[in-house]
Protein backbone atom coordinates (compact mmCIF):
# COMPACT_ATOMS: atom_id res chain seq x y z
CA UNK A 1 0.00 0.00 0.00
CA UNK A 2 2.78 2.41 0.97
CA UNK A 3 4.58 1.50 -2.22
CA UNK A 4 1.42 2.08 -4.24
CA UNK A 5 0.90 5.56 -2.72
CA UNK A 6 4.54 6.41 -3.43
CA UNK A 7 4.18 5.23 -7.02
CA UNK A 8 0.93 7.16 -7.58
CA UNK A 9 2.48 10.25 -5.90
CA UNK A 10 5.45 10.17 -8.24
CA UNK A 11 3.47 9.64 -11.46
CA UNK A 12 0.69 11.98 -10.31
CA UNK A 13 3.11 14.83 -9.57
CA UNK A 14 4.73 14.44 -13.00
CA UNK A 15 1.32 14.30 -14.72
CA UNK A 16 -0.02 17.37 -12.87
CA UNK A 17 3.25 19.20 -13.57
CA UNK A 18 2.95 18.65 -17.35
CA UNK A 19 -0.75 19.50 -17.19
CA UNK A 20 0.14 22.78 -15.44
CA UNK A 21 2.81 23.47 -18.05
CA UNK A 22 0.21 23.15 -20.82
CA UNK A 23 -2.23 25.44 -18.97
CA UNK A 24 0.56 27.97 -18.31
CA UNK A 25 1.63 27.94 -21.97
CA UNK A 26 -1.99 28.55 -23.03
CA UNK A 27 -2.92 31.39 -20.62
CA UNK A 28 0.49 32.75 -19.59
CA UNK A 29 -0.55 34.22 -16.20
CA UNK A 30 2.46 34.23 -13.87
CA UNK A 31 0.41 32.83 -10.97
CA UNK A 32 -0.51 29.83 -13.14
CA UNK A 33 3.19 28.92 -13.41
CA UNK A 34 3.69 25.14 -12.84
CA UNK A 35 5.78 25.89 -9.74
CA UNK A 36 2.65 27.36 -8.11
CA UNK A 37 -0.21 25.45 -9.72
CA UNK A 38 1.30 21.96 -9.25
CA UNK A 39 1.89 22.25 -5.46
CA UNK A 40 -1.56 23.80 -4.96
CA UNK A 41 -3.30 20.97 -6.84
CA UNK A 42 -1.24 18.26 -5.12
CA UNK A 43 -1.80 19.80 -1.65
CA UNK A 44 -5.56 19.89 -2.30
CA UNK A 45 -5.51 16.22 -3.34
CA UNK A 46 -3.47 15.27 -0.24
CA UNK A 47 -5.89 17.17 2.03
CA UNK A 48 -9.02 15.71 0.39
CA UNK A 49 -7.72 12.12 0.46
CA UNK A 50 -6.17 12.58 3.93
CA UNK A 51 -2.74 11.42 2.76
CA UNK A 52 0.10 12.51 5.09
CA UNK A 53 3.05 14.31 3.48
CA UNK A 54 5.47 11.56 4.58
CA UNK A 55 3.59 8.95 2.53
CA UNK A 56 3.43 11.29 -0.47
CA UNK A 57 7.10 12.11 -0.18
CA UNK A 58 8.15 8.46 -0.33
CA UNK A 59 7.49 8.92 -4.06
CA UNK A 60 8.02 12.67 -4.26
CA UNK A 61 11.55 12.48 -2.85
CA UNK A 62 12.63 10.64 -6.02
CA UNK A 63 12.08 13.95 -7.82
CA UNK A 64 13.81 16.04 -5.08
CA UNK A 65 16.71 13.63 -5.34
CA UNK A 66 17.25 14.61 -8.98
CA UNK A 67 18.19 18.12 -7.78
CA UNK A 68 21.62 16.63 -6.95
CA UNK A 69 22.60 15.61 -10.51
CA UNK A 70 20.75 18.70 -11.81
CA UNK A 71 23.09 20.95 -9.80
CA UNK A 72 26.08 19.04 -11.23
CA UNK A 73 24.55 19.55 -14.70
CA UNK A 74 25.02 23.34 -14.42
CA UNK A 75 28.68 22.63 -15.25
CA UNK A 76 27.60 22.16 -18.90
CA UNK A 77 26.25 25.67 -19.67
CA UNK A 78 29.10 27.16 -17.62
CA UNK A 79 31.67 25.14 -19.62
CA UNK A 80 30.05 26.05 -22.96
CA UNK A 81 30.11 29.78 -22.19
CA UNK A 82 33.31 29.93 -20.18
CA UNK A 83 35.07 32.40 -22.52
CA UNK A 84 32.22 34.86 -22.04
CA UNK A 85 32.06 34.32 -18.28
CA UNK A 86 35.79 34.94 -17.99
CA UNK A 87 35.32 38.26 -19.77
CA UNK A 88 32.65 39.21 -17.21
CA UNK A 89 34.48 37.77 -14.18
CA UNK A 90 34.85 41.03 -12.23
CA UNK A 91 31.30 42.14 -12.94
CA UNK A 92 29.96 38.77 -11.79
CA UNK A 93 32.04 38.67 -8.62
CA UNK A 94 31.19 42.26 -7.58
CA UNK A 95 27.46 42.05 -8.40
CA UNK A 96 27.04 38.73 -6.61
CA UNK A 97 29.06 39.76 -3.56
CA UNK A 98 26.90 42.88 -3.24
CA UNK A 99 23.74 40.81 -3.86
CA UNK A 100 24.68 38.20 -1.23
CA UNK A 101 25.55 40.82 1.37
CA UNK A 102 22.24 42.62 0.71
CA UNK A 103 20.35 39.31 0.88
CA UNK A 104 21.77 38.38 4.27
CA UNK A 105 21.52 41.82 5.92
CA UNK A 106 18.09 42.74 4.51
CA UNK A 107 16.54 39.37 5.47
CA UNK A 108 17.85 39.81 9.00
CA UNK A 109 16.82 43.45 9.40
CA UNK A 110 13.35 42.96 7.90
CA UNK A 111 12.78 39.88 10.08
CA UNK A 112 13.65 42.00 13.15
CA UNK A 113 11.39 44.79 11.89
CA UNK A 114 8.28 42.59 11.57
CA UNK A 115 9.16 40.90 14.87
CA UNK A 116 9.84 37.29 13.92
CA UNK A 117 11.32 34.97 16.54
CA UNK A 118 14.99 33.95 16.50
CA UNK A 119 14.45 30.55 14.86
CA UNK A 120 12.44 32.01 11.98
CA UNK A 121 14.91 34.89 11.57
CA UNK A 122 17.95 32.62 11.39
CA UNK A 123 16.13 30.30 9.03
CA UNK A 124 15.37 33.24 6.72
CA UNK A 125 18.94 34.60 6.51
CA UNK A 126 20.31 31.98 4.03
CA UNK A 127 17.13 31.93 1.87
CA UNK A 128 18.76 33.33 -1.29
CA UNK A 129 20.94 30.35 -2.11
CA UNK A 130 20.21 26.94 -3.52
CA UNK A 131 18.50 24.52 -1.07
CA UNK A 132 21.28 22.12 0.07
CA UNK A 133 23.67 25.00 0.82
CA UNK A 134 21.00 27.13 2.45
CA UNK A 135 20.14 24.21 4.76
CA UNK A 136 23.80 23.81 5.74
CA UNK A 137 24.20 27.55 6.45
CA UNK A 138 20.97 27.51 8.47
CA UNK A 139 22.36 24.78 10.73
CA UNK A 140 25.64 26.67 11.13
CA UNK A 141 23.98 29.94 12.25
CA UNK A 142 21.29 28.35 14.45
CA UNK A 143 18.22 28.20 12.22
CA UNK A 144 16.02 25.25 11.28
CA UNK A 145 17.09 23.57 8.03
CA UNK A 146 13.55 22.34 7.21
CA UNK A 147 12.10 25.83 7.61
CA UNK A 148 14.96 27.19 5.51
CA UNK A 149 14.15 24.71 2.72
CA UNK A 150 10.60 26.07 2.62
CA UNK A 151 11.80 29.70 2.65
CA UNK A 152 14.26 28.98 -0.16
CA UNK A 153 11.38 27.50 -2.12
CA UNK A 154 9.18 30.55 -1.43
CA UNK A 155 12.04 32.86 -2.40
CA UNK A 156 12.37 31.03 -5.70
CA UNK A 157 8.65 31.19 -6.47
CA UNK A 158 8.22 34.86 -5.49
CA UNK A 159 11.55 35.87 -7.07
CA UNK A 160 10.51 34.26 -10.35
CA UNK A 161 7.27 36.28 -10.27
CA UNK A 162 8.88 39.60 -9.22
CA UNK A 163 11.94 39.51 -11.49
CA UNK A 164 10.17 40.05 -14.85
CA UNK A 165 8.31 43.04 -13.33
CA UNK A 166 11.54 44.54 -11.98
CA UNK A 167 13.31 43.95 -15.30
CA UNK A 168 10.54 45.86 -17.10
CA UNK A 169 10.22 48.75 -14.60
CA UNK A 170 13.97 49.31 -14.23
CA UNK A 171 14.78 48.72 -17.92
CA UNK A 172 17.47 46.12 -17.33
CA UNK A 173 18.61 45.40 -20.88
CA UNK A 174 21.89 43.52 -20.69
CA UNK A 175 21.73 39.71 -20.53
CA UNK A 176 24.25 39.87 -17.69
CA UNK A 177 22.02 42.07 -15.51
CA UNK A 178 18.92 39.94 -16.20
CA UNK A 179 20.73 36.64 -15.64
CA UNK A 180 22.67 37.70 -12.55
CA UNK A 181 19.64 39.18 -10.76
CA UNK A 182 17.57 36.07 -11.50
CA UNK A 183 20.27 33.67 -10.30
CA UNK A 184 20.99 35.81 -7.23
CA UNK A 185 17.36 36.58 -6.36
CA UNK A 186 15.66 33.30 -7.20
CA UNK A 187 18.41 30.60 -7.51
CA UNK A 188 17.16 27.48 -9.38
CA UNK A 189 13.67 28.67 -10.30
CA UNK A 190 15.17 32.01 -11.37
CA UNK A 191 17.68 30.21 -13.56
CA UNK A 192 14.94 28.21 -15.20
CA UNK A 193 13.15 31.54 -15.88
CA UNK A 194 16.41 33.03 -17.18
CA UNK A 195 16.69 30.24 -19.76
CA UNK A 196 13.22 31.35 -21.00
CA UNK A 197 14.78 34.75 -21.73
CA UNK A 198 17.70 33.13 -23.59
CA UNK A 199 20.77 30.88 -23.38
CA UNK A 200 23.00 33.81 -22.37
CA UNK A 201 20.70 34.96 -19.54
CA UNK A 202 20.48 31.35 -18.37
CA UNK A 203 24.24 30.98 -18.29
CA UNK A 204 24.72 34.17 -16.28
CA UNK A 205 22.01 32.97 -13.92
CA UNK A 206 23.68 29.55 -13.49
CA UNK A 207 27.01 31.12 -12.62
CA UNK A 208 25.29 33.61 -10.29
CA UNK A 209 23.73 30.70 -8.42
CA UNK A 210 27.04 28.91 -7.96
CA UNK A 211 28.99 32.04 -7.00
CA UNK A 212 26.20 33.20 -4.64
CA UNK A 213 26.30 29.84 -2.88
CA UNK A 214 30.05 30.00 -2.28
CA UNK A 215 30.08 33.68 -1.25
CA UNK A 216 27.10 33.22 1.06
CA UNK A 217 28.84 30.39 2.92
CA UNK A 218 31.75 32.75 3.62
CA UNK A 219 29.67 35.84 4.45
CA UNK A 220 27.11 34.15 6.69
CA UNK A 221 29.65 32.28 8.76
CA UNK A 222 32.19 35.09 9.16
CA UNK A 223 30.59 38.52 8.78
CA UNK A 224 26.97 37.75 9.70
CA UNK A 225 27.66 36.87 13.39
CA UNK A 226 29.58 40.17 13.76
CA UNK A 227 26.80 42.11 12.03
CA UNK A 228 24.13 40.43 14.16
CA UNK A 229 25.95 41.23 17.38
CA UNK A 230 26.45 44.83 16.27
CA UNK A 231 22.75 45.30 15.46
CA UNK A 232 21.54 43.59 18.62
CA UNK A 233 23.89 45.53 20.89
CA UNK A 234 22.94 48.88 19.34
CA UNK A 235 19.22 48.04 19.64
CA UNK A 236 19.46 46.88 23.27
CA UNK A 237 21.95 49.17 25.02
CA UNK B 1 17.08 6.14 -28.18
CA UNK B 2 17.70 9.79 -27.39
CA UNK B 3 15.82 9.36 -24.12
CA UNK B 4 17.76 6.21 -23.17
CA UNK B 5 20.99 8.07 -23.88
CA UNK B 6 19.87 10.96 -21.65
CA UNK B 7 19.09 8.55 -18.80
CA UNK B 8 22.53 6.93 -19.12
CA UNK B 9 24.13 10.39 -19.06
CA UNK B 10 22.20 11.31 -15.90
CA UNK B 11 23.93 8.21 -14.47
CA UNK B 12 27.30 9.86 -15.18
CA UNK B 13 26.10 13.01 -13.38
CA UNK B 14 25.16 10.84 -10.38
CA UNK B 15 28.72 9.45 -10.40
CA UNK B 16 30.06 13.04 -10.24
CA UNK B 17 27.62 13.78 -7.40
CA UNK B 18 28.78 10.68 -5.54
CA UNK B 19 32.44 11.68 -5.88
CA UNK B 20 31.54 15.24 -4.78
CA UNK B 21 29.68 13.94 -1.72
CA UNK B 22 32.61 11.69 -0.80
CA UNK B 23 35.09 14.55 -1.08
CA UNK B 24 32.83 16.81 0.99
CA UNK B 25 32.44 14.29 3.82
CA UNK B 26 36.02 12.98 3.85
CA UNK B 27 37.61 16.44 3.88
CA UNK B 28 34.91 17.98 6.14
CA UNK B 29 34.44 21.03 3.95
CA UNK B 30 31.17 22.97 4.35
CA UNK B 31 30.49 22.88 0.57
CA UNK B 32 27.78 20.42 -0.54
CA UNK B 33 28.78 17.50 -2.75
CA UNK B 34 26.61 18.76 -5.61
CA UNK B 35 28.65 21.97 -5.91
CA UNK B 36 31.93 20.03 -5.68
CA UNK B 37 30.57 17.66 -8.36
CA UNK B 38 29.73 20.68 -10.53
CA UNK B 39 33.28 22.03 -10.16
CA UNK B 40 34.74 18.60 -10.86
CA UNK B 41 32.66 18.05 -14.02
CA UNK B 42 33.60 21.54 -15.21
CA UNK B 43 37.32 20.81 -14.75
CA UNK B 44 37.04 17.40 -16.46
CA UNK B 45 35.30 19.06 -19.42
CA UNK B 46 37.82 21.89 -19.47
CA UNK B 47 40.79 19.47 -19.58
CA UNK B 48 39.09 17.32 -22.23
CA UNK B 49 39.00 14.26 -19.97
CA UNK B 50 35.21 14.10 -20.40
CA UNK B 51 33.73 14.95 -23.79
CA UNK B 52 30.79 17.34 -23.90
CA UNK B 53 28.73 14.77 -25.90
CA UNK B 54 28.95 12.32 -22.99
CA UNK B 55 26.89 14.51 -20.67
CA UNK B 56 25.20 17.17 -22.81
CA UNK B 57 21.87 15.39 -23.45
CA UNK B 58 21.38 14.27 -19.85
CA UNK B 59 22.32 17.67 -18.44
CA UNK B 60 19.98 19.36 -20.92
CA UNK B 61 17.08 17.12 -19.89
CA UNK B 62 17.61 17.81 -16.16
CA UNK B 63 18.04 21.56 -16.62
CA UNK B 64 14.95 21.91 -18.81
CA UNK B 65 12.79 20.13 -16.20
CA UNK B 66 14.44 21.75 -13.18
CA UNK B 67 11.20 23.17 -11.74
CA UNK B 68 9.71 19.68 -11.40
CA UNK B 69 12.39 18.70 -8.87
CA UNK B 70 11.44 21.58 -6.54
CA UNK B 71 7.75 20.61 -6.38
CA UNK B 72 7.87 17.93 -3.62
CA UNK B 73 9.74 20.30 -1.23
CA UNK B 74 7.20 23.04 -1.96
CA UNK B 75 4.43 20.63 -0.98
CA UNK B 76 6.27 20.10 2.35
CA UNK B 77 4.77 23.40 3.51
CA UNK B 78 1.60 21.49 4.57
CA UNK B 79 3.52 20.19 7.59
CA UNK B 80 3.91 23.73 8.99
CA UNK B 81 0.54 24.91 10.26
CA UNK B 82 2.07 27.96 11.97
CA UNK B 83 3.07 29.33 8.55
CA UNK B 84 -0.58 29.63 7.49
CA UNK B 85 -1.33 32.59 9.77
CA UNK B 86 0.11 35.96 10.75
CA UNK B 87 3.63 34.47 11.00
CA UNK B 88 3.36 33.27 7.43
CA UNK B 89 2.31 36.72 6.21
CA UNK B 90 5.28 38.27 8.02
CA UNK B 91 7.65 35.73 6.48
CA UNK B 92 6.27 36.47 3.01
CA UNK B 93 6.67 40.21 3.65
CA UNK B 94 10.34 39.67 4.54
CA UNK B 95 10.95 37.47 1.50
CA UNK B 96 9.25 39.89 -0.92
CA UNK B 97 10.93 42.97 0.59
CA UNK B 98 14.39 41.47 0.77
CA UNK B 99 13.95 39.79 -2.63
CA UNK B 100 13.20 43.10 -4.35
CA UNK B 101 16.19 44.84 -2.72
CA UNK B 102 18.52 41.96 -3.61
CA UNK B 103 17.46 41.84 -7.25
CA UNK B 104 17.63 45.62 -7.64
CA UNK B 105 21.10 45.77 -6.07
CA UNK B 106 22.40 42.92 -8.25
CA UNK B 107 20.69 44.17 -11.42
CA UNK B 108 21.82 47.79 -11.08
CA UNK B 109 25.35 46.69 -10.24
CA UNK B 110 25.54 44.53 -13.38
CA UNK B 111 23.87 47.19 -15.58
CA UNK B 112 26.34 49.79 -14.35
CA UNK B 113 29.25 47.54 -15.33
CA UNK B 114 27.57 46.83 -18.67
CA UNK B 115 27.27 50.52 -19.54
CA UNK B 116 30.83 51.20 -18.42
CA UNK B 117 31.99 48.41 -20.73
CA UNK B 118 30.11 49.99 -23.64
CA UNK B 119 31.71 53.32 -22.71
CA UNK B 120 35.17 51.73 -22.98
CA UNK B 121 34.53 50.65 -26.56
CA UNK B 122 33.33 54.07 -27.76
Amino acid sequence: MTFLIAFISLLGTIAIFYGSKTIYAKFGFAWLSPIILTPVVVILILLVTGTPYEKYNAGGSILSNLLGPATVAFAVPIYKNFVLLKKYAIEIMVSITVGSAVAITSSFLLALLVGLNEELTHSLVPRSVTTPIAMDISTMIGGSPTLTAIFVMTTGILGGLLAPMLIRTCHFNTPSAKGLMLGMGAHGTGTSKAFEFGELEGTFSSIAMVVAALISIVLSTTLFPVFEQFVMSSLLP
Amino acid sequence: MRFAKSILQIGYLYVMLFIGNSISSVLHIPIPGSIIGLGLLFLLLQFNIIKLEWVELGAGLLLSELLLFFIPSAIGVINYDELFGVQGMKVIAVIVGSGIVVMLATGYMAEWFGHRKKGDVV
